[in-house]
């Protein structure tokens, strides 16, 4: 037994499972808007997200994108399908909502959060394990990626596995 | 690649084995689990929507409450309006001298809202007759209060009085000690101290978080527009005979008995006494000195007896040290409202009941500790972004960008009218579920601050209260 | 009365105006609702004239602390901010409003929405218990509309009951309720004018026991067609004129003149013509002008059944 890889897969799953709770519980609420979100954005990149909250079709743009992205990454993270597009993909999601947000020195937020943040906050940790899904092949291990390979993959010589 | 079972690639395309497709189906059920959770909670959600659809009706198990509306004019209609937004009360009975107008529009008002009320003249008469009575609420002229507080409290009810107490401090004196003798309820109409917004910045913002730092000086006033004497339709007078039975010379007098001595207090009474009531709670002391100066400076002074212009200094010994207060009423321009602000070393907080016009600021002195913990708990709102001034052309120092406080508001908004959580805490209380906010002996100190204005007004000259003047 | 010449008239938004040069008519003006409310009365007593008007002022703004959405602790703040299914109490004179609002919204096939789209229907009121039930979380009301006329409609009949017959009661002159007039006249003289161009005057009226409601395009499209949702274009300007019933003998059902005439006159920026006409003839009392936002800019005079 691969315990590394077990342990792995769990995370898998765990991270996918928050992914599309997230997406999810924005699809079925009627009025979600990453507006606030994005208003509330400090730090380097806040002109950016904050001319993208000003754009009503932009606006509404990124709220779908966002809404079913999150949604889809997440089944995807929990089925190991793939499962590295997928992982990049989230990858993608997280940077931007820590980057709009980012616990800098001397940064303060409207929005309620709870723990202490500096520097590192659970974005960044979600991002860590991102890349650890995305660079372990988890799908392949225990997901559908294992069957989808196995049906289609070709054939390669030294294919390093 | 990490974790890839060991096994020969070079070989073409693997045949799906049964530890492939085992392996590989081995997250899918997460999903399913995921589903029944998510669809478990919906099911809560949508549960919890339909509690909150409940009936008008009130709960099955809250205990009714027979009450009687003692004194029908503007105030008694105020209340009137609130009461009948409160579930599990039955109303009884309205008396009011003025049954042609004031005292029938109440009663047609309680009957439109179905309860079928006895009409009366004559207070005494409400108390004999009325044999399943709990509660009177009174509002009529200051110097009834006394004697109809205590009547009412002798007859076992429990007695909901507004402010002031009453115009004399031995007709409040009077009600403390009538309250200790039956042991009912007696609350005070100082609706702020039930109000969510000062109750937010008592508990939390001044005790709890110590926002403000000290509050070493406050300042409040009420100023209120010329406006005429209050009259009455010609075709609704009450007749000479009644009035004087009542204790009032003319119409006149039966309107506007606020201006009139011996009768009320003037807008010091009137007005300050909520907010002067307010200094006192949020300070956490009983004023040691006070100074006024006042005068009727507008008013006919053959129909306005009282001041009309009050400007009062008092003094406070509080836990953190000296404080000294501001007040002032004035009935000839508005200005500005009416308003309360307190001044701390480390933020200030200005404020008043209206939900509109100062519902609640708070400014953070730059040199205070930053308040994000209390911003996080929702205390207090994000402060609202300062826009810096650029700096100007030309400067050669280095012009630091102008620094103004943080402006915070307040996270309590109040949605029902304003005296309805006063009376839904006296009728809490009445049901044995809550403690008093405004009981007689916490509203008999600002009574005896309140009323030593106008007598230091006359005096000219500062007076002293001991802390002995406080109690009963 | 004669009519008086147009450099004596002020310059008013919705082209309803008084001549102000009346003799002998006492007037007191308050603020409230985001206007200014005038009474123009005639009565020998000018302090009880003052007191009486001073009580109507109060009525006023007691309303407006009852009907203004922008009031966070009134009733319809409270309204608009229930959830689906939730319910709240409402004041007598709210729950009124509401019910004039709706038969409005009926008659006028729902070019008056005092929901703005959103959905009136899914307000539940109920006279009996005072209370207003919402069925979703999305509808707001805004009594913008009806809320001036409903106030000049109760201002009036306190004046009545203080005894003062002979008066005018306006919020802002777009909602007019005209009692008796100056005792030896036949009524209170009004003058209907372009909003574009204030001295041109399109119609001179002496009325009495009359409500009259005028809307007019201040700004650029600041009415909305509920129905499309879109600013209505097409009207410069439209007033109507409801005749006020005698009073029952013994207070039976209070009509609404103002409040009706509030309403209609928003209405009818949106209406055709043809709508406006069939609506006038099947509701007695009912008259209409209408300015058309055209070249020649001639106001329509519509008539409905029973008017003079």
């Amino acid at each position: 037994m691969r315990w590394s890889m077990i342990a792995i897969t769990l995370m898998r799953v765990f991270v996918g499972w928050h992914f599309l709770y997230e997406g999810i519980a924005k699809l079925s609420a009627p009025s979600w808007s990453a507006a606030g979100y994005l208003k509330a954005s400090r730090g380097p990149f806040s002109a950016m997200f904050k001319s993208i909250a000003a754009q009503p079709n932009l606006l509404d743009n990124v709220n779908l994108i966002t809404s079913w992205g999150l949604a889809i990454v997440g089944v995807l993270l929990i089925l190991g399908l793939f499962t590295r597009l997928a992982s990049l993909a989230g990858i993608g999601f997280v940077l931007l909502f820590y980057l709009c947000n980012p616990p800098f020195v001397g940064y303060f937020y409207s929005i309620p959060t709870e723990g202490s943040y500096l520097i590192v906050n659970k974005n960044l940790v979600e991002i860590g394990a991102l890349l650890v899904i995305l660079t372990t092949g988890s799908g392949q291990f225990a997901g559908l990626d294992r069957i989808v390979h196995a049906l289609f993959a070709r054939p390669t010589l030294a294919t390093a596995r | 690649m990490a974790g890839q079972d060991e096994k020969k690639s070079s070989d073409g395309p693997r045949k799906l084995d049964r530890r492939d497709v085992l392996k590989g189906l081995s997250t899918v059920p997460a999903l399913g689990l995921f589903g029944y959770a998510w669809q478990t909670q919906r099911k809560y959600q949508q549960a919890k929507a339909e509690e909150a659809a409940a009936p008008p009706e009130a709960p099955k198990d809250l205990q009714v409450v027979n009450v009687a509306l003692l004194g029908a004019g503007a105030q008694g209609q105020v209340l009137q309006d609130s009461m009948l937004r409160i579930p599990g009360l039955r109303f009884r009975a309205v008396c009011d001298i003025w049954e042609e107008y004031n005292q029938k529009r109440v009663v047609n008002t309680f009957r439109k809202f179905k309860h079928e009320v006895n009409a009366y003249e004559d207070y005494r008469e409400m108390l004999d007759k009325e044999k399943e009575l709990d509660a009177v609420v009174i509002a009529t002229p200051d110097f009834w209060h006394a004697e109809h507080a205590i009547s009412c409290l002798k007859a076992g009810k429990h007695v909901y009085c507004e402010k002031e107490m009453s115009n004399t401090l031995e007709g409040a004196r009077s009600m403390v000690l009538a309250q200790r003798e039956t042991g009912k309820l007696l609350q005070i109409g100082h609706q702020r101290r039930s109000n969510p917004r000062y109750l937010h910045c008592y508990n939390k913002l001044i005790t709890e978080a110590k926002l403000l730092g000290r509050i070493v000086t406050v300042n409040g006033q009420w100023n209120r527009a010329v406006s005429p004497d209050l009259g009455a339709p010609d075709r609704y007078a009450i007749p000479q005979a009644r009035l004087t039975q009542f204790g009032f010379k003319d119409m006149h007098q039966f309107r506007n008995w606020r201006w009139y001595k011996g009768k009320g207090g003037g807008p010091i009474v009137d007005l300050g006494s909520h907010q002067i009531d307010i200094y006192s709670w949020f300070l956490g002391a009983n004023p040691s000195h006070v100074m006024a100066s006042g005068g009727n400076l507008y008013h006919d002074p053959a129909t306005h007896e009282w001041y009309d212009t009050v400007m009062v200094v008092y003094d406070y010994d509080t836990p953190l040290g000296a404080t000294k207060a501001y007040y002032q009423t004035q009935t000839t321009n508005g200005s500005q409202g009416y308003f309360e602000n307190f001044m701390g070393d480390q933020g200030t907080l200005l404020m008043s009941e209206s939900e509109m016009n100062y519902p609640g600021t708070l400014y953070r002195d730059p040199n205070a500790p930053a308040w994000d913990e209390w911003v996080q708990k929702g205390y207090v709102t994000a402060p609202k972004e300062q826009e810096t001034k650029p700096k100007s052309e030309g400067a050669i120092a280095d012009v630091r960008e102008s620094v103004s406080p943080d402006q915070h508001t307040l996270p309590v908004t109040l949605r029902d009218p304003y005296h309805q959580p006063h009376l839904q805490n006296f009728f809490d209380a009445v049901r044995g579920k809550a403690k008093l906010n405004c009981p007689a002996e916490e509203a008999y100190m600002t009574a005896v601050a309140v009323l030593k204005v106008n007598e230091a007004v006359e005096a000219r000259a500062p007076l002293s209260f001991k802390p002995e003047d406080f109690k009963v | 009365m004669d009519p008086r010449s147009p450099s004596r008239h002020t310059d008013v938004d919705g082209g309803l105006a008084i001549a102000r040069d009346l003799v002998g008519i006492r007037r007191f003006s308050h603020e409230a609702m985001a206007t200014v409310y005038e009474i123009y009365t005639v009565h020998p007593d000018e302090q009880y004239a003052a007191q009486a008007a001073q009580a109507a002022f109060d009525l006023v703004d007691r309303l407006e602390r009852e009907l203004s959405r922008f009031q966070p602790n009134s009733d319809i703040t409270r309204i608009n901010q229930l959830a689906a299914g939730a319910h709240t109490r409402v004041t007598p004179s709210t729950l009124e409003c509401l019910v004039i609002a709706r038969h409005m919204f009926e008659l006028t096939g729902g070019a008056f929405d005092v929901s703005i789209g959103t959905g009136l229907a899914s307000l539940e009121i109920d006279p009996d218990e005072l209370v207003v039930r919402a069925s979703t979380t999305r509808v707001r009301v805004d009594l913008g509309g009806i809320g001036k006329g409903y106030a000049v409609d109760l201002a009036a009949e306190l004046l009545e009951d203080w005894g003062l017959e002979r008066s005018l009661v306006h919020g802002g002159f777009s909602s007019v309720l005209a009692l008796d007039p100056p005792a030896g006249g036949e009524g209170w003289p009004l003058t209907l004018s372009d909003p574009r161009d204030p001295s041109r005057v399109l119609a001179r009226l002496s009325v009495r026991q009359t409500a009259l409601g005028a809307s007019g395009v201040r700004k650029k499209d600041h009415i909305v067609d509920p129905r499309s949702g879109d600013p209505a274009r097409g009207r410069l300007a439209s007033w109507v004129a409801v005749a006020r019933p005698p009073a029952a003998p013994d207070g039976g059902a209070r009509t609404a003149p103002a409040t009706v005439a509030d309403a209609l006159t928003t209405a009818f920026m949106m209406l055709s013509v043809e709508e406006i006409r069939e609506l006038c003839a099947r509701t007695p009392g009912v008259e209409a002008w209408i300015l058309p936002d055209d070249n020649e800019r001639a106001v329509l005079h519509i008539v409905g059944s029973d008017t003079a």
